[in-house]
């Protein structure tokens, strides 16, 4: 499944723009292309591609015949999630269709063709000699970790301070939107200090990451549109552009419209595009931007990065495996990369620190405090194994044993439950109906899209987490009534 | 007349649950509806004063257990 957990932060961006957002950004063929990609799941993907060349509306009743009847609830989700990103309308009671623009855009990006401009405009500049593949991923990788190690440093910890930090940090533009997302928070003057959503940021995966800091982005320029000049429909629509161009090639940035210029300098900040410092004229996009769509990984793990960067470029897979948990909760961890070290200590109690080595210990308390600060022990575990030292591979292998002991892994996941003595969950109550059958209708509708958190028959209550689509599948029921 | 009420939906065990209605009982601002053994609907800005008032609780009258001892340090100290 290509849907996962940065796919999910946009889908719920996405989800709250109104439907002439989504004229807008259909209109360019990268955009439709890029939502159909990354955003749809395997069966409404299906469905879409089925309804692109159909030439009259599909009925619902067709497309009951092609899904298994025990399917149905994947069949109503993807149809859920194809409406609230406006792909489908209804073209009648009994069928639907793709949305104009939508289906115009697809087809165009598809077949090639038009004159949208919609994948970029390659330059016909040469390209300087040293702009390479190996020179873009170290500049992105290079830029994205200053604003790592900017997020991480603000941990107190001060032997972590240290001055390896490297080239000042990000741009005073990314502080104040990390400022601004709360991912760091300014305690006083001159120190910052990290957030709960910080600490899950540092965890995420880079594509996560970028598109974390993108929205924020986004969602900085919808809060003063005057200050800043730019209209965040054009910028996501530009982002998903980005996101189609080839890794290595140049490409003209007069053939931009003026906001899109604008927009230039904080990309470069961000690391997602180079620009010669000499030569205006054309923008590369590295290897964070062309990813952004794609489930591919782009550059590297939080800490993988790090230590390749610190062991001086080139990224080794080999090198980011470097700790060893036993079973006695003792962990050890071969590395000298003060990310990995702070990322260690949001979770370990940390004892002992050599060159290269650092080690402590897994105990109720540290992971209680981890699970404060909103990092779950889902991730914690995750974290482990994807840094696991090849011995423990090695060792897990011979003796057909699962790489992490059991025995601890369980034992963090019981101090997670300690903590968690109730489960929120915002969204609203419905109650007060006025025949059983309503209530009926709409709890198994409610049911059907997967929004139902709770249901009670005999008390005549459901709660679900999301409303609108209730809301418009209560006014169809009350029309069809009338 | 259907009705939607906006909330948070917590769920516990009915232990937990249990305290929460203790809490509530004082001045009454906390629960929109208590829908079951294990379910509650609360208010939407009082949920983050609920939980620190429930660790209070739980702080109160659960012992913890005591530190583990380290018995093989690493150092003498």
């Amino acid at each position: 499944m290509s849907v996962n957990t940065n796919s999910l932060q946009l889908s719920d961006y996405l989800e709250k723009l109104p439907g002439t957002t989504f004229k807008r950004l259909y209109q360019q063929p990268s955009t439709a292309f890029a939502i159909f990609r990354r955003m749809l799941p395997h069966l409404a993907k299906t469905i879409v591609m089925a309804m692109l060349y159909m030439p009259t509306p599909f009925l619902i009743s067709d497309l009951e015949i092609w899904v298994k009847p025990n399917s149905k609830r994947q069949k109503d989700q993807a149809l859920a999630t194809l409406r609230s990103l406006h792909i489908i309308q209804s073209a009648g009671p009994q069928s639907m269709t793709l949305t104009t623009n939508f289906r115009n855009s697809l087809r165009l990006a598809l077949e090639g063709g038009g004159d949208h401009h919609s994948f970029g405009v390659p330059s016909t500049l040469p390209v300087p000699a040293d702009v390479d593949l190996g020179f873009l991923d170290r500049y992105a990788r290079k830029k994205w970790d200053d604003i790592l190690h900017y997020v991480v440093n603000s941990v107190e910890y001060s032997d972590m301070r240290e001055k390896d930090t490297g080239g000042g940090g990000p741009k005073a533009s990314v502080k104040e939107l990390l400022i601004a997302g709360r991912l760091v928070e300014k305690r006083s003057v001159a120190t910052i200090s990290i957030t709960q959503a910080g600490f899950t940021f540092l965890l995420q995966e880079a594509n996560s990451q970028v598109w974390t800091l993108l929205l924020l982005w986004l969602e900085a320029a919808d809060a003063n549109v005057e200050r800043a000049g730019m209209d965040s429909v054009d910028m996501l629509s530009f982002l998903f552009l980005l996101a189609s161009l080839e890794l290595g090639r140049g490409y003209s940035t007069d053939a931009l419209t003026e906001p899109r210029r604008n927009m230039l300098p904080y990309l470069v900040d961000f690391g997602l595009i180079y620009i010669p410092p000499h030569d205006h004229q054309q923008y590369f996009p590295t290897r964070l931007a062309t990813t952004l769509t794609s489930s591919e990984s782009s550059l590297r793990s939080v800490s993988a990065g790090f230590l390749a960067a610190s062991e001086g470029g080139i990224s080794d897979a080999g090198d980011k495996n470097a700790i060893i948990l036993e079973t006695n909760f003792r962990v050890y961890a071969y590395t000298s990369s003060p990310l990995q070290i702070a990322v260690l200590a949001l979770f370990c109690e940390l004892k002992m620190r050599f060159r290269e080595l650092v080690s402590g210990k897994l105990s109720r308390q540290s992971i209680r405090k981890a699970v404060d600060m909103g990092i779950t022990s889902d991730q914690i575990i995750s974290y482990l194994a994807t840094h696991a030292h090849e011995q423990m591979h090695r060792l897990a292998a011979a003796q057909k044993k699962p790489l992490l002991p059991p025995v601890i892994v369980d034992q963090i996941r019981l101090w997670q439950l300690d903590t968690e003595r109730m489960s929120v969950c915002p969204g609203f109550l419905f109650k007060d109906f006025e025949s059983v059958r309503e209530y009926e209708d709409m709890a198994n509708f409610a049911g059907e899209i997967g929004v139902l958190k709770w249901r009670n028959d005999r008390k005549g209550m459901f709660f679900t987490n999301k409303v609108e689509q209730i809301k418009d599948f209560m006014k169809n029921r009350r029309k069809a009534e009338q | 007349m259907v009705r939607a009420v906006r909330g948070v939906l917590v769920e516990c065990d009915p232990a937990i649950k249990s305290i929460i209605v203790n809490i509530n009982s004082e001045n009454n601002e906390y629960i929109i509806e208590d829908l079951d053994d294990s379910h509650l609907v609360v208010q939407e800005n009082k949920v983050q004063q609920l939980k620190f008032l429930l660790d209070k609780r739980l702080k109160d009258t659960i012992m913890e257990p005591e530190r583990d001892s380290d018995s093989d340090r690493d150092v003498k100290d």
